[in-house]
């Protein structure tokens, strides 16, 4: 009979205790561990705090050891939606009360990557790949990306490129150089060099070979010193932002500015550059995001410049158009971008169109496995700008791996069907990582 | 003998489907998450879209002209728990993976700014004007304003962030 009594006493003892477990169900004791370990932490940051405090800002020390009076949590969100009488506002930035001090913040992405080809003759290596190789190493794009932050609306964002060439030495480049403001939601400046909107890809996808899914970019959106199509810099001014429409979520981009693009031969490494000689670009981007469907977006920009080529004796106006659609969620990736560009020739009339797509999809499984397929198009049909291009297509197939959050394996193999010329192969491995 | 090993056998099932009972009938709505501002911030509710675009660093200004100032809590951290799975949808190496992005392409001028404590987080409301951040219901306190999701307050039914 006393072990009845007993057990239900203990019983009794728990159905009153249960609801107090189950509003702090943290008893355990790697939950209590972590617990302690986190107000060891909190006290270490705050004798810093009231250190760094007392020294610049002895007088608002007082005014801050002043506690608020404690509430019950439902009465507290009654109390907490009242404004308080003591001023608030920005008079402490909590950057400044963490430590964190203006100054240049740095990140940087890197690279190295194999390629085996088998093109009979041998492209020119691009990338850092060496020239008629028909397999080397390369490290390609050394990446340091710098930003600072003058106020919460103004910011300095630099990019800058070490970039290896077929010869395996390296040239310095400021690839993006641009001092942004945030005006509101609907403009946003920056003013400076920056990537331009002809593509989606331009806009997205920096020289971080560890942002992209696959190994390299699609020929039509690689950068232009890199052998592809599109004028994928300019200094000048750019801004952008929302356009009130609801649900739709449509976003405008215009830029001004000029630039020198020049693009190597594809072919034949000892053919010299084109170089481009651009006038005034003018860049006008529409697209929409829109809220029913996060992760989508679909656009389309219109560029116009007007090019004197070295070694072409002409003029010739560049028109630009491209419109994408894209899926992207953090599972899920699935780019279609489509590209005309014509030139034309202004002594003499002549219309040169070189159509262009890609198109990408890849999903995620198991938390880091990614495969990807690719398929791109591009055919420059006697433009003067791409005497090396002519017809090239075909199918790309990959798999990426993300060892961790820094570091990722991939593995890509490339088909390229050309006019006039053997269809040749080529298997790409890289390592890309940030730090 | 036996009946002994009966009633304490019998006890501790009911022990055990109490302490069930009470899991889950107990998820009272000091566990929701609220949302809180600065309480000079004008806004005063929003719906989970708007969230999802505050947090995801796509809006960056309020409509009230002050920058959106994105306050988090560390990983591990139920409201860091709340912020993926409820709002953002995504897993911790995708939501790090997307601010790098994010900060890259020049979108925004930073990540979020990560905090160890829900204390460390109402002062960091408290003196950002435009800061918000997402907050246990029963650590919230004076000095911070709480808006409404989808035209509830926490605690109420339906509240989203639970």
């Amino acid at each position: 009979m006393r072990q009845t009594l007993a057990v239900w006493s203990i019983l009794a003892l728990c159905v009153c205790s249960s609801p107090a477990q189950t509003a702090d169900s943290s008893d355990s004791p790697e939950t209590v561990k972590a617990l302690l370990q986190e107000v060891r932490d909190l006290k270490a940051r705050v004798a810093a705090l009231e250190a760094k405090q007392s020294q610049s800002e002895p007088h608002k020390e007082e005014s801050q050891k002043q506690q608020q009076p404690e509430s019950s949590p439902l009465a507290s969100v009654q109390a907490a939606t009242q404004p308080v009488s003591e001023p608030l506002g920005q008079s402490v930035n909590p950057e400044h009360q963490l430590g964190i001090s203006p100054g240049i913040r740095m990140a940087g992405f890197g690279a190295v990557s194999y390629k085996v080809a088998d093109a009979h003759p041998p492209e020119a290596g691009q990338v850092g790949f060496r020239n008629s190789a028909a397999n080397s190493f390369a490290v390609g794009d050394v990446d340091l990306f710098l930003t600072s932050n003058f106020t919460s609306r103004i910011m300095v964002l630099s990019e800058l490129v070490f970039s290896e060439t077929s010869n395996q030495e390296f040239e310095v480049d400021v690839e993006r150089f641009l001092l942004k403001y945030d005006f509101r939601n609907y403009l946003k400046l920056s003013f400076g060099r920056y990537h331009t909107a002809t593509s989606y890809y331009n806009s997205v996808f920096h020289h971080g070979q560890w942002l992209q899914t696959a190994v390299d970019r699609p020929l039509v959106v690689e950068f232009a010193d890199h052998g592809g199509l599109l004028p994928s810099q300019a200094a000048g001014v750019s801004m952008t932002g929302e356009v009130p429409s609801g649900q739709l979520g449509l976003n405008y981009v215009f830029e001004y500015g000029s630039s020198n693009t020049h693009r190597p031969n594809l072919l034949n490494p000892t053919v010299a550059e084109i170089e481009e000689n651009n006038g005034q670009a003018t860049t006008l981007g529409l697209f929409v995001k829109p809220e029913w469907l996060h992760g989508l977006q679909i656009g389309g920009s219109l560029y116009h410049d007007r090019i004197n080529p070295t070694g072409i004796p002409f003029h010739i106006g560049q028109t630009i158009g491209s419109a994408h659609l894209v899926y992207v969620t953090p599972r899920f990736e699935f780019l279609n971008e489509a590209f005309l560009i014509r030139h034309q020739v202004q002594e003499t009339g002549q219309d040169f169109n070189t159509p262009a797509f890609y198109s990408l999809i890849s999903e995620k499984f198991a938390e880091k496995w990614r495969p990807f397929l690719r398929y791109q198009y591009v055919n420059s049909t006697g433009s003067p700008i791409f005497p090396d291009v002519g017809l090239r297509h075909g199918p790309t197939a990959g798999l990426r791996y993300d060892y961790n959050d820094y570091v990722a394996l991939k593995v890509q193999y490339d088909r390229t069907f050309r006019r006039l010329l053997p269809t040749f192969n080529d298997l790409q491995m890289q390592l890309a990582f940030r730090f | 003998m036996m009946k002994r090993y009966g009633i304490v056998i019998v006890a501790c099932i009911c022990m055990l489907l109490l302490m069930m009972g009470a899991t889950v009938f107990g998820a009272s709505e000091e566990d929701d998450v609220a949302v809180i501002v600065n309480p000079e911030n004008p806004i005063g509710s929003m719906t989970s879209a708007e969230l999802r675009k505050i947090f995801s660093g796509e809006r960056t200004s309020w409509n009230s002209n002050i920058s959106v100032f994105l306050v988090v809590r560390a990983p591990r951290a139920r409201e860091r728990e709340v912020l993926l799975s409820r709002i953002l949808k995504m897993t911790e190496p995708e939501y790090k993976q997307y601010w790098v992005k994010k900060v890259y392409n020049g979108e925004v001028s930073r990540e979020p700014l990560t905090l160890l404590s829900n204390g460390m987080q109402l002062e960091a409301v408290r003196a950002e004007k435009g800061a918000i951040a997402l907050i246990s219901l029963q650590d919230v306190h004076q000095g911070v304003k709480v808006i409404r999701v989808d035209g509830r307050m926490p605690g109420a039914a339906g509240y989203p962030l639970h």
